[in-house]
């Protein structure tokens, strides 16, 4: 207690303390020793109320002094805060005018430092965006998502619940508050004369309650309302309504058919995912459940009870669910299900933002990285700064001035280096911020958010001080202890000691920046590794796009079909098109669904055993206009389109559902439907999601689909390949509009785009990263280049009089290059060791290669040595000229 | 009467502003207060304050001596030479203060400000009773 009593002291001027110090920990301790004599609570109650006491009563003493003896002599540690403040202001005063003296240095210190700051800036202005932030609702943590796994069957880890689920728990659960499903897709939105298709969403009406939200104009839906009225994205009513809140009350098509607006939601309301254009909330009742076990039909988002944790959640659901099967009935196989199913209830925060927060923590690392090093530079800067001023301050220290006083003028060069350099940071992240939002991938959530907000000037300012610290301590506290003899005259040249700072500082950097090479070096060989996936698949010289016609003649598959055969010879007869084909679900840009697969030897019962494949449906010269191999038979002809009855299977669906054996004039069916489907043809596997997972197997259904009512719920993609083929998109936008004047085409991609988009994840992350890389190497090769520089300076009388004596300017050049091999070696070696530990975090991200490739180890560290050696050797080449009369002269 | 509201008005004011002009607070006061009784040191201050003030005044160490160090700093305070007889911890080296001339003179002024007040605030609740 007398060591932290002791301690608190210091709080107070150090004349407080020689007069009442020692009286006054007395008492303290008395005071505390007494409490403690009346039990341990009061004891200790008196020990913390007597040590705040001790720190306020000196903070004010410091604040406004009452203890005034005569004679005072005042020093640091004795002034007030204001005249603290005011010596603080002269020497920032002085500091700048020291500076525009030296506009070189100033330069070069503060241009570094916001660089390295901007690109802090920029990228912490991401992280609270769309990290940091809390969501936009109220109580937000108690916001959860609920899905389900069930580990041991083949269904995916994780997918969400059937409706019957949604209702059990929405019923039954004590732990829920609130229960709503949601989701999102693109469907056509026409108001007047404009149609497009926008993302739109039909929750239950129980999201907005369940979120907490209300509109900012007009109402929530109320019972009865379901799928009948709309609510509008502000973006939407901004941008198509011209925020006309007359709009309440007007019906328009959403979806399927005129929807009554009753409502705007505000700005902030961006669910579940940006660039939502409408909500049309709909209800779920036991009637809408035609069979049990329709798994991954809904997300579901509730709001926990007061007390309620995820766990308890858990355990309540997972008790809940088991009861299914009795309240439901459904196929042994649902029972079979139910027994493996595990909830998954994590926070809604998680669910939406859990993608991105590895790779934007891993950036943000990256980029203070790259301050470090930045810092380091700087910090070389103000000690070469500080030994070439070595003389000045002997001088000041000579005449009385404290070494407080020196380390104080040279931080506050530093405060005014790293102030000039916040500002500038912040006009970087300015203009940045902006640039960053445009060129961000499609999937980063609440990007629109990302902007320079008050917490990112706050972190500014923080960086900012940080950076003085960091550039100005160590050079401050060293050079504040002046070397008295360098007052004699012709006295030069560091101490050993200060060799070591320096060269320490850029073994730090090496390091530093080998960490971050490794980094990109990794996702670059990812990126290679991916690029040279074979996908079964052209990627070059194809356009795909999208329309829904809404004719009133097409009334059923046949005249559906015969639609799509009549506009793709339209398009084949374009100049330019060399084939066109259809698919349901175009690779990279959806995923297929999946079903269960029977063929004519499965037996009655086996349907809940048999394969789970995905499927599809195409037309046209799909499989050519794709370039995807077809192995055995034949690709589907118009007829195929028109008289179903024939598939085409994939090399992995034929391996599944007849290993060894000769899949075509075989037949399949799926376990829903009587029909049976003869397979025509083998075609090569395609990757459907992106290139990192394996290619899928799949069936390919004529273009109408397996079903009767296939047809009208598709919305299926053309396949148009053609040399140019990019350039055929306003063509063909007038075809359509000829053809089906209000349907609106859509999700026009280049393949080369749909590849590019399927990897902007990684190629984004690798590119940020590649950016701090190339800063980072740049600052460090600065640094090693300013500090062998200044060393072949201060040795030029040394090295002159070794040339005098003989010494060759090569083994001169050996010397200097050596120096700068050890330091680089150093780092190097470092750099490697916390390389091997920080790629951890990115192995999620790489592909083809393991996160401790040898190559790219060896390639990094080969190439840092090779950058370390070019920058030490113009130095070095400096000091085998040196002319050792003229140096011995200027001595 | 007048002239009694106009002082007891004054002293408010005074007190009101403790420190910065030289006026006294409640803590300021009641250190004085101990110390008219004779040369004592700060631990027994610390106990006559308590006592004096009927608990409600219970300063800690560290804002005893600040009240201390500005009330010697006005000169209202000086050290003294350690009494005959020893306080509870006679091997601990203690300071002993005692009132100087012009603290007993500001210690019966604001005792007399306290006086005109309390009469004053009496004979308003009897007025008012």
């Amino acid at each position: 207690m007398t060591l932290l009593l002791r301690f608190l002291l210091r709080t107070y001027p150090r004349s407080f303390r020689t007069r009442f110090g020692p009286e006054l920990v007395g008492q303290a301790e008395d005071d505390v020793a007494r409490a403690f004599e009346r039990g341990p609570v009061a004891g200790a109650w008196c020990a913390l109320a007597t040590c705040i006491d001790l720190v306020w009563s000196g903070l004010a003493e410091r604040w406004r002094p009452v203890w005034r003896r005569e004679g005072n002599v005042t020093s640091d540690d004795e002034m007030g805060v204001g005249t603290m403040m005011g010596q603080w202001i002269g020497d920032l005063r002085q500091a700048g005018r020291s500076l525009r003296k030296s506009p070189g240095f100033a330069f070069a210190a503060v241009a570094t430092l916001a660089l390295a700051l901007g690109a802090n800036a920029a990228l912490f202005g991401v992280v609270d965006a769309v990290l940091l932030r809390p969501l936009p609702y109220e109580d937000s943590d108690r916001l959860v998502h609920i899905a389900a796994s069930a580990p041991g069957s083949d269904l995916p880890d994780e997918f969400g619940v059937p409706l019957e689920f949604f209702l059990h728990y929405r019923d039954q659960a004590t732990q829920l508050e609130d229960l709503a499903t949601f989701n999102s897709f693109t469907a056509t939105l026409r108001a007047g004369d404009r149609v497009e298709r926008l993302r739109q969403s039909m929750p239950s009406r129980s999201l907005f309650s369940t979120l907490g939200v209300e509109p900012i104009l007009g109402r929530l839906p109320v019972e009865g309302e379901d799928g009948t009225v709309a609510l509008l994205s502000h973006e939407l009513w901004t941008t198509w309504f011209g925020a006309d809140p007359a709009v309440i009350g007007r019906s328009h098509y959403f979806v399927n058919g005129p929807k009554e607006i009753i409502g705007v939601m505000g700005p902030d309301f961006r669910f579940p995912v940006d660039g939502v254009a409408a909500w049309i909330p709909d209800e779920h009742a036991a009637a809408d459940v035609p069979a049990p076990g329709r798994f991954g039909d809904f997300n579901l988002v509730g709001r926990l009870t007061d007390g309620a944790d995820h766990a308890s959640l858990t355990r309540e659901l997972d008790a809940l669910a088991d009861r299914l099967p009795e309240l439901w009935g459904g196929p042994p196989s649902y029972t079979r299900i139910i027994e493996r199913h595990r909830p998954v209830v994590r926070s809604l925060r998680d669910r939406l933002l859990g993608d991105v927060t590895g790779p934007l923590w891993i950036l943000m690392a990256s980029v203070t990285v790259v301050l470090l090093i930045a810092c380091a530079n700087v910090a070389g800067l103000f000690t070469v700064r500080a030994e070439t001023r070595g003389r000045d301050l002997a001088v000041r220290r000579a005449i009385g001035a404290g070494r407080g006083d020196l380390i104080r003028s040279q931080l506050a060069e530093a405060a005014v280096v790293a102030g000039l350099a916040g500002a500038g940071a912040l006009a970087l992240a300015r203009l940045g911020l902006p640039a960053f939002r445009s060129v961000a991938p499609d999937g980063l959530p609440r990007v629109a958010d990302v902007g320079l907000s008050p917490t990112t000037v706050l972190f500014v300012l923080g960086a900012s001080a940080f950076a003085a610290l960091a550039c100005g301590l160590g050079p401050a506290v060293r050079s504040s202890a002046p070397d008295l003899d360098r007052l004699k005259d012709g006295a030069r040249g560091s101490t050993r000691r200060r060799w070591w700072g320096r060269d320490g500082l850029v073994v730090a950097q090496t390091a530093l920046a080998l960490v971050l090479l490794v980094g990109s070096g990794l996702l670059l060989r990812s990126f290679q590794q991916l690029h040279s996936v074979d996908p079964g698949y052209d990627t070059e010289e194809i356009l795909t796009f999208q329309f829904a016609p809404d004719e009133e003649h097409l009334v059923d598959g046949p005249t559906w079909a015969r639609f799509h055969l009549d506009f793709m010879d339209r398009l084949r007869a374009m100049p330019g098109v060399e084939q066109v084909g259809i698919v349901e679900n175009v690779p990279l840009d959806e995923g297929v669904a999946s079903t269960r697969i029977v063929t004519e030897r499965s037996g009655p019962d086996e349907g809940d055993a048999a394969p789970r494949i995905g499927y599809t449906f195409a037309g046209g010269d799909y499989f050519r206009a794709m370039g995807i191999e077809v192995l055995q038979g034949r690709g589907f002809v118009d007829d195929d389109a028109v008289l179903p009855g024939n598939v085409v299977v994939s090399r992995g669906a034929a391996d599944l559902l007849w290993p060894d054996e000769d899949p075509v004039g075989r037949r399949i069916r799926t376990t829903e439907l009587e029909e049976w489907h003869t397979v025509v043809g083998v075609v090569d596997d395609v990757h459907q999601y992106d290139f990192r997972r394996e290619a899928e197997p799949t069936v390919y259904f004529p273009l109408i689909g397996p079903t009767p009512r296939s047809w009208a719920l598709t919305s299926p993609g053309y396949v148009v390949r053609g040399p140019g083929a990019e350039s055929l998109a306003p063509a063909i936008r007038e075809a359509v509009r000829e053809v089906a004047p209000s349907a609106p085409m859509y999700r026009v991609y280049t393949m080369r785009g749909l590849v590019d988009r399927s990897m902007i994840d990684l190629s984004f992350t690798m590119l940020i990263l590649a950016v701090a890389a190339g800063l980072a190497l740049t600052l460090g090769v600065i640094g090693l280049y300013g500090v062998l520089s200044y060393v072949v300076t201060q040795r030029t009388r040394e090295i002159g009089v070794r040339m005098a004596l003989g010494a060759e300017a090569g083994r001169v050049r050996r010397m200097v290059v050596g120096q700068g091999a050890r330091v680089v070696a150093l780092g190097i070696v470092l750099g490697l060791a916390v390389a091997l530990l920080a790629v951890r975090a990115l192995s999620s991200m790489l592909y083809g290669i393991t996160q401790w490739d040898p190559w790219t180890f060896a390639g990094t560290a080969l190439a840092m040595a090779a950058i370390g050696l070019t920058a030490s050797y113009v130095p070095a080449r400096r000091a085998s000229r040196v002319d050792p009369i003229e140096s011995m002269r200027g001595g | 009467m007048l002239s009694l509201a106009r002082r007891a008005q004054a002293g408010t004011e005074r007190a009101m502003t403790p420190t910065s002009d030289g006026g006294l607070s409640p803590l300021d006061y009641h250190v004085l207060l101990a110390i008219a009784e004779g040369p004592m040191h700060g631990y027994a201050v610390r106990d006559a304050v308590e006592r004096e003030s009927e608990g409600a005044l219970s300063p800690r160490a560290g804002s005893l001596y600040r009240v201390i160090a500005r009330l010697t700093s006005t000169g209202f305070v000086a050290e003294t030479g350690e009494p005959d007889e020893h306080g509870p911890h006679p091997g601990r080296t203690r300071r002993y203060y005692a009132l100087t001339e012009e603290g007993r003179k500001v210690l019966a002024d604001e005792a007399r400000r306290l006086e005109g007040a309390a009469a004053l605030a009496l004979e308003r609740l009897g007025a008012g009773s």
